[in-house]
Formats: structure tokens, sequence, C-alpha cells
């Protein structure tokens, strides 16, 4: 058998999730309140100063003694020592907890799998039958119970756990329903797999994270109504748990003498253990739950480095948008910056269109967001200018660049169903996107812009009544188009508009694109990683490669006489239907990361006429005339 | 049956209700006709590119092919014998044989799995491979197979570690590992940037040639199929319009519809810019189906009776056949 393995993964997991959750401190305080009170249990009997007996008729001090340094927590109503019943009792109160716990969650977790899994009429009866106890006051019926049978610590732990099952089992039924619904089960029933396989295999391990904290919460919760019953007279009365210590404290009259300490320190021990677990709970969600998770590209306001180079202005009239030798780092905490975009430089005229084309991760997201300095905090534009219409967006103000963020230079994101507000009209965001940027806008004009700009992108204007989900992929992208162009911007940013579309649609999507720039005289910069698209319908093109211009050029240059061999080898991975036989070139390796990045050239691991200097000098951009720019050794040794 | 066909798919159909839950006095339940009568023959180790706009279908037929799905009517023949209605006992035999590639490497890979357990996961489940060196055996001969070169570097790491070409290598290292005759490929490369496209299908290409294996590239990108497939069959709401040899197709569409999804593959050639039929619209919801041809209400060159009269196939050579009524003389 290969039970070693299993078993070397199931370390290497739990060391790994150790590491993420032994940087948690609320989790690490809950584990350890928790932990204190768990040895305090257990070593109970070396802790106490006496032997704690309920019923056991000595007595250790006078009746009521407050605090002292013979009875730490004073004595009660017996005359027996409260911190020894105290630290005995926390034995009581973790058993029931525990084991109460225990069976709430089998119930639970059995109930929601199976629940989840089948879905249906077995769904529907089980959950109805789950509503039904929820909505039955717990407490109540515990009592009830508990009176109609012998109140001993047994019965205790099974009514607690036989009623503590609703939440769990609605937790772990949307959770099997959520992982259900996944590719990678679909995957495994391709594979022949069947449902005892999918369950133990797939589900399971994706449900675990979730029981985990669940268990957490009903264990306290357990607790909690373990105290409530013994604090009712209704625990077990041979043994002393804190519920029945404040029971025994509040019905003898520690009240009344003012003997808070009868009361005060089993209360505290119950506060101490739902606390612990309740901030272990939340600390496990956190480690456990990654979408809880705080991602280091939170937005914020990004830095603009003051001591650069002076810009060298040599506008023409028709410049839009001219980008100059911009660099932009991620400081990244305790290493070295990650250097995104270097030394990046292209020129825009009104309606032109430039193809921005590189594979994942080369950095054209982060150039295009640098733009209007929408990066995340840790993004720094280091060096260089970016300048529109003849100002330096790198250096206004964050009031003057608003003025132009969306009214001059506006973005079609890519996913438009992510970027619509479902639950409102498509009209009514289009006429949101208006009044927020143009607050002057007349009111009684707003609809006829609406309809105005969807006749622009080919919506017919009653669909504005219409919600997303009621649009197709290529409306919604249509919409966001409209959205984009609302406030008649010179200048439309769009990223990857087409890369989810079919190829009809997006053919759609590129001819509005066409018409619009052509029609209204907008500047677009379309992001890619699509060679094909862009040479449809771009004009010039800009190839990036590891956060470095490759070569920028005229489309026609970039397809007919490329010079870097990144880009000719990328128009050999591009399948051409003219030349249907042939066999595709694939470009072995994969694009650097960005926080290791080859000390010569960026693109040398994976190019195919590499030599000895590319491996130790990253090239210059080489100006090759007539505005054909390529960053390679081998441009420079045939100039 | 005809003789060298070892899949073989007739009249295929699959209707889901559209009616939600139907009230119990309702009779005309409405119907979604994804799959609407479909044929086809897969020979050994054929490439057959299955190609349509979302909408098509062509995903639904790929359920079907799998088991995952009861047809409502038509019958699929594997190896002369009819698994239309086998029981799930009985598929397993067909499962090992024909394996499926999906189009996400993201979703398709359980992320709490290593890639190890992943691609000797389909092992367990048949309970294939005598002991665990034989399996270790297997499945690193899968992945290198896939291009998982060294297997040993891989086989402890988790999918969120692997980009997505690799991903997607052990999504088909965990098809190969049964060693399976068939492999449908739904999209497999149209979530993968360009670069990697071309490995994943050069990929897909070697193994057929090595392994003997036929495949099913389901795609709504004619394109990135061009080099790869024998066949090409084009679907529209559910039904095949024209299907012959990749040249018949690429070269000489006679379908309007298959003509307009060639002419707006994106061609990597600024010199070679063209006119393109952009249909308009979309693929009509599949509820409520045109009447006549299907195509109609998209069609450039619709005339009058194609909104009358469902359009047979026409065959034009040995090997291409399409469904239009202006083909019909």
């Amino acid at each position: 058998m290969n039970s070693s393995e299993p078993k070397q993964q199931w370390l290497i997991r739990l060391q790994s999730f150790w590491q993420t959750f032994s940087k948690n401190r609320i989790g690490l305080v809950g584990l350890a309140m928790l932990a204190l009170l768990i040895l305090m249990a257990i070593f109970a009997p070396l802790i106490a100063p006496y032997t704690s007996s309920s019923s056991a008729e000595f007595q250790v001090g006078d009746i009521y003694n407050p605090p002292s340094a013979s009875h730490w927590f004073g004595t009660d109503d017996a005359g027996q020592d409260i911190f020894s019943n105290f630290v005995f009792g926390a034995r009581i109160s973790l058993i029931v907890g525990f084991f109460a716990a225990f069976i709430s969650i089998i119930i639970g977790g059995v109930l929601g799998l199976v629940a989840g899994f089948l879905g249906g009429r077995w769904e529907n009866l089980l959950m109805r039958f789950t509503d039904t106890m929820l909505v039955i006051p717990d407490l109540p019926l515990m009592v009830v119970i508990i009176a109609l049978t012998k109140p001993s610590l047994l019965n205790i732990i099974f009514v607690i756990g036989l009623l503590g099952w609703t939440t769990t089992a609605r937790v772990v039924r949307s959770q099997t329903l959520a992982v259900k619904s996944r590719k990678f089960v679909l995957r495994a029933r391709a594979v022949g797999a069947g449902n005892a396989h999918i369950i133990s295999r797939h589900i399971l391990p994706l449900v675990m994270p979730i029981l985990v904290v669940q268990a957490v919460l009903v264990v306290s919760l357990a607790i909690l109504n373990e105290s409530a019953l013994s604090f009712l007279g209704l625990g077990d009365p041979t043994v002393l748990s804190w519920g029945q210590m404040l029971n025994y404290a509040f019905g003898r009259g520690a009240m009344s003498i003012g003997a808070w300490w009868a009361l005060f320190f089993p209360g505290f021990g119950i506060v101490w253990v739902v606390l612990g677990l309740t901030l272990l709970g939340q600390g496990l969600e956190q480690v456990l739950n990654p979408r809880l998770d705080t991602h280091h590209l939170m937005p914020g306001r990004p830095t603009v480095r003051k001591d650069r180079v002076e810009a060298q202005t040599k506008f023409t009239k028709e410049t839009v948008l001219e980008v100059q030798n911009l660099s932009i780092n991620y400081i990244n905490e305790g290493k070295p910056p990650a250097r995104a975009v270097e030394n990046v430089s292209f020129t825009l005229n009104a309606g032109e269109l430039i193809g921005l084309v590189g594979e994942s991760g080369c950095g054209k997201t982060t150039l295009m967001l640098s733009l209007l300095r929408l990066l995340p905090s840790a993004g720094q534009i280091v060096d260089g200018r970016v300048f529109f219409n003849g100002e330096d967006l790198t250096t206004i103000s964050d009031e003057e660049l608003n003025k132009i963020r969306w009214k001059e230079i506006s973005i079609v994101f890519q996913g438009a169903m992510n970027a619509l507000n479902p639950v409102r009209t498509v009209g009514d965001q289009i006429a949101e996107a208006i009044t927020r940027h143009m607050p002057d806008f007349p009111k009684d004009k707003i609809q006829a812009r609406v309809i105005e700009l969807l006749d622009l992108v080919g919506i017919a204007a009653d669909h504005r009544e219409h919600f997303p989900h009621q649009y197709s992929g290529g409306m919604r992208q249509r919409a966001m188009i409209a959205m984009a162009l609302a406030c008649n911007p010179q200048v439309i940013i769009a990223d990857e508009p087409t890369t989810a579309l079919d190829v009809m649609i997006q053919a759609q999507i590129l001819e509005l694109l066409d018409s619009l720039r052509k029609k209204l005289g907008l500047a677009i910069i379309f992001v890619t990683h699509d060679l094909g698209v862009v040479a449809e319908i771009c004009d010039k093109v800009l190839v990036m490669y590891g956060g470095v211009t490759a070569e920028y050029a005229e489309v026609d240059t970039i397809y007919n006489e490329p010079r870097h061999p990144y880009t000719q080898e990328l128009i050999k991975a591009f399948p051409d239907l003219t030349k249907p036989k042939k066999k595709l070139t694939s470009i072995p390796g994969y694009p650097p990361r960005l926080d290791n990045l080859p000390v010569g050239c960026r693109f040398a691991p994976r190019c195919p006429a590499v030599f000895a200097r590319c491996q130790t000098e990253q090239p210059i951009l080489h100006n090759l005339g007539n505005s054909h720019i390529a960053s390679c050794h081998l441009v420079e040794a045939s100039k | 049956m005809s003789k060298d066909a070892f899949l073989e798919v007739n009249g295929l159909k699959k209707y889901f209700d559209a009616t939600g839950r139907p009230g119990l006095f309702s009779r005309d339940t409405r119907h979604v006709h994804a799959v609407d009568g479909v044929d086809f023959t897969l020979r050994h180790s054929e490439v057959l590119a299955l190609v349509g706009e979302s909408g098509c279908g062509k995903s639904t037929l790929a359920l079907l092919l799998m088991g995952l799905e009861k047809p409502t009517a038509g019958t699929i023949h594997f190896e002369g014998r009819d698994i239309t209605h086998i029981s799930e006992h009985e598929r397993k035999d067909v499962r090992r044989k024909i394996q499926m590639i999906f189009q996400d490497p993201y979703e398709s890979l359980n992320p709490t799995q290593s890639i190890e357990e992943i691609v000797n996961e389909p092992l367990m489940v048949h309970g294939l491979g005598a002991d665990k060196k034989e399996r270790d055996e297997r499945v690193k001969k899968a992945m290198e197979d896939s291009g998982l070169k060294p297997a040993d570097v891989y086989l402890n790491r988790f999918p969120h570690e692997l980009s997505g070409g690799q991903r997607q290598r052990v999504v088909i290292a965990a098809a190969l590992v049964l060693e399976p005759e068939i492999l449908l490929a739904d999209e497999p490369v149209s979530m993968l940037d360009v670069s990697i496209r071309a490995e994943i299908i050069n990929l897909l290409a070697e193994l057929r040639i090595s392994r003997q294996i036929a495949v099913i590239f389901i795609t709504h990108d004619l394109g990135s199929v061009g080099f790869f497939a024998d066949r090409v069959a084009v679907m529209y709401l559910g039904r095949i319009v024209e299907i012959g040899t990749m040249l018949d197709v690429l070269e000489k569409p006679r379908h309007p519809y298959t003509k307009a999804l060639i002419s707006v593959i994106p061609v990597p050639n600024p010199r070679l810019r063209h006119e393109r039929i952009i249909l308009q619209g979309e693929t009509p919801n599949p509820i409520d189906l045109p009447t006549g041809c299907r195509f109609h209400p998209r069609c450039p060159v619709a005339i009058a009776t194609c909104k009358a009269s469902d359009p047979p196939f026409v065959i034009l050579s040995k090997t291409h056949k399409a469904a239009c009524l202006l083909l019909v003389k």
C-alpha cells in the first residue's frame, strides 16, 4: 500500500497551514487562550490546591471568604476553594463542549453534505427539516427535554449535540453546492469516478476548512448552552461545571452578601473560553477562506518619484497622448522592487489605433493603469512622462487628473459581466456614468444622451430598460463601450475587450471600435494578447515582453519585417488560415517573473537566436528609422 | 454502420426543459433544443473539429458523448456497440477509452490535490496498475508525454503553482494516463495566451500520431484548428450545417454560415485585410427555433423559400456535404 506517501502530503499541508496561521495574530491569541484552558483542565489535580467534589461535605475554609493568599478566588457557600472548583469545572465545560459539538458537527455535516450533493427531492426534504429545527428555540426545548429525562452529563451532551447541528447543516450544504458545480467534479465524473469517490476526494477536502471553522463556533455554543442549563438548575448535580457554580452561588445568596467572587470567576471562565474559541474561529476563517485574504495589490495612492529626468517635448498638433520612457516599479517589502515596466515610449495621434501586445504578465495592464495613475499603492512611476495634449499627467494634481479620467481618457475593461451592476438597468448605469463625471449635464437631456450612446454602439433604445443578465456577452461589451463614450473622451483604453467572446462577436466589436474612431476621431489603445486582432484593425503596434518594449512599429512593419525574435516567434505561433497546412511553432518556456528578471535580455531564456552577449547585457532600444524601434542585440549588429 | 467508423452518432437530440418546474396542469412544455439531430462518424486516430458559436450546442454534444447527459433521442455507437443507454457499470470501460479535456484549466483541477494525486486519480478510479511502482511509472509517462518534463519536478506541486499552459498539460496527462482511444477537447486553448495555444495544439497533434488517439476538438475559432484537423463539422443551433475535410471546409466553404465564420477569422497580416462577412446579432435562443432553415434570419443570402423549408444535406463530394437550399439543384 502507498500509505506512507499521502501521510507525507498531509504533513506538508499541515506545515504550510501552520506557516500561514502562525502569522495570524487573532487566531494565535484565540489558540493560546484555549490551550491554556485545556492544559489547566488536563493537569487539574496538579494545579488545584484542593480536590474538588461538589458532593463532598468537607469544608476547606469559611463560607464566602473573599480572595486571599490561601484561597486565590475566595471560597463559596460551602466553604470550598473556588479556585479548585474553577480548575476542575473547566474539565466539565470542555468535555461537554467538545463532545456535544462532535455530535452536532457529524449530524450537520452529513445532512448538509447529503442534501447539497444529492439535490432535488432529498435536498428539499432535508433542508425543510433543518429550517424547522432552526426556528425552534433551542434553550426552551433543551430545558423541556432535560427536565423530562435524568439530568446526567451524558444526557446533557446528547441533548445539546442533537439540537445544535442546524447551522452546520446549512453552511455545509451551501459549500457542497458550490463545490459540486465546479468543473473538476465534472472532470472526475468524466473519468468515471462514482459518488463515494467524488465526495471523499473532491467535495470533502473543500468543505473541510469551513467545517473546521464551524466546529470551533459550535464548541463555544455548546459550552454556553451547558452553562445556561446548569445555571437554570438542570445540570448534572454530581459534577461541578462553571454553570453549576454560578447556579449554586446565585441560589445561595452570594449576591445579597456581596460575594462577587463566587459569581465572577466561573463567569470569567465562560467568557474566556467563548472569547478564545471565537477568536480562534475568526483566525481559522481568515487562513482557510482565501476570499477573506487581503490582497497586496489593494487600491491606494501610487507615488510618482520626483527626481526624474526632465522631459523633452516635441509634440505635433495631432499627438493626443505621448508616453516617454515610462518605468514603473512595484515596491516589494523587504525585497528589491519588481520592475514591471521599463523605459516604454509610444505616441498616439487622434483617430489612431495602437495595439499593445504581449503575454499575460508582460506589464501591459500596469502600463495602461499607470497612464491615469490608477496603479495599486505598491506601484510607483519611477521614470518617464505621460503627456496628454501637452500636459504631463504624472505631475498634475489629483483634482486636475480627475478632470481627465473618464472625461478625456476612459477605459473599457475586459469581462463585461463583472463590470456591470447586476441589479440596475443598463440605461441607468450609463446615465450614472454621465452624471457622475459631468454633474452639470442638464437632467432633461440625460435620457436622450443615453439613447444616443446606445445607438452609437448598436443597441436598440428599448434595451436600455433591460438588466445586464438579459444582455448577451457581446451586448454587454457594447454597453461597456457606451459607458466609456459617455463623456466624449478623446482616448479610449480597451483592455482585452474581445478576449472572452466568440469570433463572430469579436468581429462585431472590432467593427464597432473601428467605426467609432472614424466617426468620433477617437484614439484607441487596444490591449490584447491576440496578434490576429491587432493585424485586423491597428495602425501601430507596441509589442511588450517582460515589462520592456520588444518592438514598436507600424502594423505592416511588425507583420512583414519584424526584427525582434520575440515578434517573429509570436507571429509564427499564430494560426494563419491562409496557410492551413503549416505547423504552428510554439515559443518554449514561460515569460519571466517580474521579481526575478534575467540579468541580460529578458527574452534570452526563450530566444531561438540567443548568443553570449544576451545573457549579460540588456539590449537598448534601437531606432531603425521610420519610428521602428526594436530592443535586440542582433538589430544593432545588422544596422 | 459504416465499416471504418469507430464512433458513430445518429440523429442525436437533447432537449432541456425550459419551463422550469411545470405546473401540474400545464401542457405545453417548452424545450431548449440544445442538440437537435446530429449525425457524424469518427474514424480511428482521426481529428474532427466541431466548430460553432456559443449556444450552438457543441458543449452539450460533448456531454452526451461522454455519457454525462442522457440524450432525448438518437444513438451513439462506439466500437460497434450501442452505448446510448448503457448502465453506469457498463459505461466504466467506455469511460476509460473516451476522455475529455475541459476549457478552463483553472477550474478543472481540484486546488487541494497535488499534481501526482490528480494524474493518479483515474488509475485509482479504474483500479488499474498492479502495484504502486507500476502506477507511478504510468503517471510519470503520462506527464512526460504531456510535456511536463521531468515529471519529478511537478509531482508534488499544486495547481496554483503552475501556469495556465502547464495546468492544461496536467489535465491532458490525467486523461492520457488511462490510455484512451478518443480525446474530447472542449475549447482546450481558448483560455490560454496565443503563444501557449500553439504548444497545446502541437501536443495534441503529436499525441494523435504517437498514440493513435482520435480527437474531437470543439471550438468557436476555426482558425485554431486549421492545420491539425482532418475534418471539420460546422454547427449552428443544434445541428451540423456543413461537414467535410479540412481543406473542403476552409478553402471551399459552401454554407453561408461557414463562409461568414471563415471570413471573420483574424489573419495575422495587415496586407491581407479583407472584406469580412459580419453576421449581425447572435445565435437566436434555441427555445423558439426559426421556421425553415434555422440560419435564415441572419443569413446574408437568404431567399424566400428559406423561411419555409428546412434544407436537407446536399452531397457536394465524397467527403463534403452542406445543408443549404441554395445548393439544391
